[in-house]
């Protein structure tokens, strides 16, 4: 995957550097590695908030194949995706003074400003979807089988989640990672699922909160 | 709505937000309600970091190379100042430098076509891509027989839609909720009258918002729609 040498590489350079020797050792490769990366993310941020073109080049380099995934996903045209994904780069540039308040891990940060504005395009009302274009990316999903959350476990960046989600009841987590990664609303749902609307509702409702009791270790 | 305090449906509503099943007016509303109530905004971020890690798990799709060109050029455009709108650097700058303050104002005032009191206090309103699209400007309100602040809008007036209204708030300090000042207009240039009540706490501002509302202005003394432009007060006399 193109993904995983990606992460690979990044892991090379962030060992070569100083860092290594700081790093706590019980943390696995990729742990340290996205560590790295949301480092040097933040960086860049800072760096951008100071008007440097050449942070938000390097920003960019890192940053647009993962964002332009999320964006297309959701909207599920290429001319959509690339201009909401124009925006959000604008956007993140005029507001990267903003992060540090945000508090949160940069790539979540950049991720939700991305989400945000692929939820707003899909409220236009001649943007209604307008039927299958998704089905084919939906497919992989339509059975039990893990699929992305495997690579979510093998990136380690997120393994509590994937653990999280993995205890969820099917029904429940097909609904939330269809809404995540596809943006179908609650009646896209049920007209895909082929269940009463309340139905769906209740799956998402109740995932999220089994989702959040399972992070907080509860 | 009263029930926006319910804890339970405030943090069930973060979390659809967060997901994006919460969509239409309902996801307008919520986005308009975390401008002024920062719990909500920090229970929305807590769930950001629960689920938007998911996003990890996407495939990485690398975007053709005419999107980074045309986001390096709106990006050096407005660094180099070619953009026709000032820059949001710009103003930044301008909110820490008292003297550079002078300097704007008496731009605005060699421009104003009338002479008005000096101003004590602006409101530079960004839009949702951080660029200036109004400033409002007031001066000393006790100075005044007929309290008013200025409005000018700085960009391209964009469009109100067919059977809305956009409604001026004033964010006073504390907890205290939005104040509407009145409706706007289309005009690039207007004067809003104050009422006595209003104008004696507008020193205490720290901030501005415009809302969409329905014709008419909000129904209920609240915002109701999304807020499009917000920004700071800052005091320069």
């Amino acid at each position: 995957m193109i993904q995983e040498s990606a992460r690979s590489g990044e892991r090379e350079s962030g060992r070569a550097g100083s860092e290594s020797t700081s790093r706590p050792h019980d943390l696995p490769p990729s742990r340290a590695a996205a560590d790295a990366l949301a480092e040097r993310l933040a960086e860049l941020l800072s760096r951008c908030a100071l008007k440097n073109q050449r942070a938000f080049a390097d920003l960019y380099q890192l940053t647009a194949a993962k964002l332009y995934g999320v964006a297309l996903r959701i909207l599920r045209r290429q001319d959509w995706a690339e201009e909401v994904l124009q925006e959000c780069y604008v956007n993140i540039w005029n507001h990267a003074a903003d992060y540090a308040a945000a508090k949160s891990a940069p790539l979540t940060w950049m991720t939700s400003i991305v989400r945000n504005r692929c939820l707003d395009w899909l409220r236009r009302p001649q943007t209604e979807a307008t039927g299958d274009e998704y089905d084919i990316a939906v497919e992989a999903w339509r059975d039990d089988s893990p699929g992305p959350l495997e690579s979510l476990v093998a990136s380690s960046e997120a393994a509590a989640l994937a653990r999280c989600l993995q205890q969820l009841e099917t029904k429940q987590r097909q609904s939330i990672m269809l809404a995540f990664f596809n943006g179908l609303s609650h009646s896209e749902l049920a007209s895909h699922m082929q269940q009463p609307l309340g139905t769906v509702k209740t799956w998402v409702r109740r995932g999220l909160e089994r989702l959040k009791g399972c992070l907080s270790g509860a | 709505m009263a029930s926006y305090k319910d804890p339970e449906l405030r943090d069930r509503l973060a979390a659809e937000y967060v997901l994006g099943t919460l969509r239409g007016r309902a996801r307008a509303r919520f986005e308009s309600l975390q401008h002024y109530d920062p719990s909500l905004r920090r229970i929305v971020a807590e769930w950001e970091e629960r689920i938007t890690p998911l996003a990890g798990a996407a495939s990485e799709i690398p975007p053709p190379a005419r999107v980074w060109k045309a986001v390096s050029r709106r990006v050096a455009g407005a660094a180099r100042g070619e953009d026709r709108r000032i820059s949001l650097a710009f103003w930044r700058g301008l909110a820490v430098t008292g003297a550079a303050f002078t300097l704007v104002l008496a731009l605005f005032i060699g421009l104003s076509p009338r002479p008005e009191p000096p101003m004590a206090m602006v409101a530079v309103m960004n839009d949702d891509k951080g660029q200036p699209a109004m400033v409002v400007s007031w001066p000393p309100m006790k100075a005044m027989r007929d309290p008013h602040i200025r409005i000018r809008v700085v960009q391209e007036h964009p469009t109100m839609a067919q059977g809305t209204s956009w409604e001026l708030w004033m964010l006073p300090p504390g907890k205290a909720a939005p104040v509407s000042l009145g409706l706007i207009s289309t005009d690039a240039d207007q004067t809003m009258k104050l009422k006595a009540a209003v104008a004696t706490r507008m020193e205490g501002a720290w901030g501005m918002a415009m809302s969409v509302e329905p014709e008419g202005g909000s129904p209920t003394g609240a915002p109701t729609g999304p807020v499009i432009f917000k920004g700071q007060c800052v005091k320069i006399l």
